[in-house]
């Protein structure tokens, strides 16, 4: 196969599956520097096992798998370098600011002030339950998608969904977001 | 004003939380990023096929550099002196264009608490560090390669050289690299 093809074949693989892979590696990374890292290298691992990934029934589920090992394996690192700079060592994500809002200005406002409650209640969780509370309760992930992702049980899954649950509410309710 | 049966106090606080947790935002990358990442994986996913050790441009020359101290520090006594090689390594960047460049650590034995240092000249900045000339962070190295990819992005036509130091315990090289912007 020429390189032309190669690259041609590799992008119908995968372009599919773009959104879905830079949401998964915002949601673990937090942060958008190293969400792009984290697309940017899974790409080229992918690339470099073209020959494998055309041979795959569900390439996306297979891709997903791909970038949260790779997560793992750098996990250490993007924590430290995370920790080592003064302006995003103080949240897990880049925040709210720049983001889409929302059409009703006067709604927008309380809701932008619970979001911000929510971020910072979620910075606080452990990595393992904010991923699990974000997959599932925002990206609209199945209990069992989760299971082959990260590779644990589904009722480990499910429990650590409730701990995570529990552990925002407390902090939610806390902080005066909810009474 | 509170509900006297605190269960149902609790079911309307978990379904508030589903529901803010449904609108808790997500940015979306751009369809020009897309194309970007899609280019450099197909060209790096290239490159490294055709080497597995050496990466292009910074990496090649970290890689090698680094390969050489580790293996000096770590297996021989005193650690041998760092070659005498007169020529810096240098890349050229685009105005404007970020560029991802790995730097490669081979490492003979596991090491932890190690120290990066990049330093940057002005107007080349570091992706997620922007107005940052000097970004410093903890790191550990496994035994054999260790990647670490830095996005780069110039953003004045001036160039200058970019220094990176390891350091562990009170070991430590510098090496370093010529940017020209084009």
């Amino acid at each position: 196969m020429s390189s032309v093809n190669h690259q041609q074949t590799f992008e119908k693989l995968v372009r599919p599956h773009f959104d879905r892979l830079y949401r998964l590696a915002w949601r673990l990374t937090g942060q958008k520097a190293e969400a792009e890292d984290l697309f940017q290298e899974l790409l080229i691992k992918a690339y470099g096992k073209l020959d494998k990934l055309v041979k795959i029934d569900e390439p996306g589920s297979w891709l997903s798998r791909v970038m949260y090992n790779l997560f793992i394996d750098e996990r250490r690192r993007f924590a430290r370098r995370r920790m080592q700079t003064v302006e995003e060592g103080e949240m897990s994500g880049e925040g709210l600011a720049g983001l889409p809002g929302i059409e009703n200005p006067a709604r927008d406002y309380a809701r932008q002030e619970q979001l911000a409650k929510l971020d910072a209640a979620l910075s606080k969780l452990s990595d393992e339950h904010r991923l699990i509370v974000l997959l599932h309760d925002n990206e609209g992930y199945k209990l069992t998608e989760i299971q082959e992702l990260i590779g644990v049980p589904v009722g480990t899954v499910k429990s650590r969904l409730h701990r995570a649950r529990a552990r925002l509410r407390e902090m939610l309710v806390a902080s005066g977001t909810f009474s | 004003m509170q509900t006297e049966n605190p269960k149902t106090d609790l079911d309307k606080q978990d379904q508030e939380i589903l529901a803010l947790l449904k609108d808790y935002p997500m940015p979306q990358a751009s369809a020009a990023y897309f194309d970007q990442a899609l280019v450099r994986a197909t060209h790096e996913g290239s490159r490294r096929q055709r080497n597995h050790w050496l990466m292009t441009g910074f990496g090649s020359a970290i890689a090698a550099g680094l390969v050489l101290w580790l293996i000096g520090g770590f297996f021989l006594t005193p650690p041998a002196l760092p070659l005498a090689d007169p020529s810096i390594p240098g890349i050229t960047m685009t105005l404007e264009e970020p560029r991802t460049i790995n730097l490669v650590f081979a490492s003979a034995e596991a090491l932890d608490a190690a120290t990066l240092t990049v330093r940057l000249p002005a107007g080349i900045e570091m992706s997620g560090f922007p107005g940052q000339r000097e970004v410093t962070w903890e790191t550990s190295l496994k035994t054999g390669k260790n990647l670490l990819p830095l996005k780069l992005i110039a953003t004045s036509p001036v160039g200058g050289e970019i220094f990176a130091t390891l350091k562990h315990d009170d070991r430590g090289r510098t090496f370093r690299l010529r940017v020209d912007i084009s």
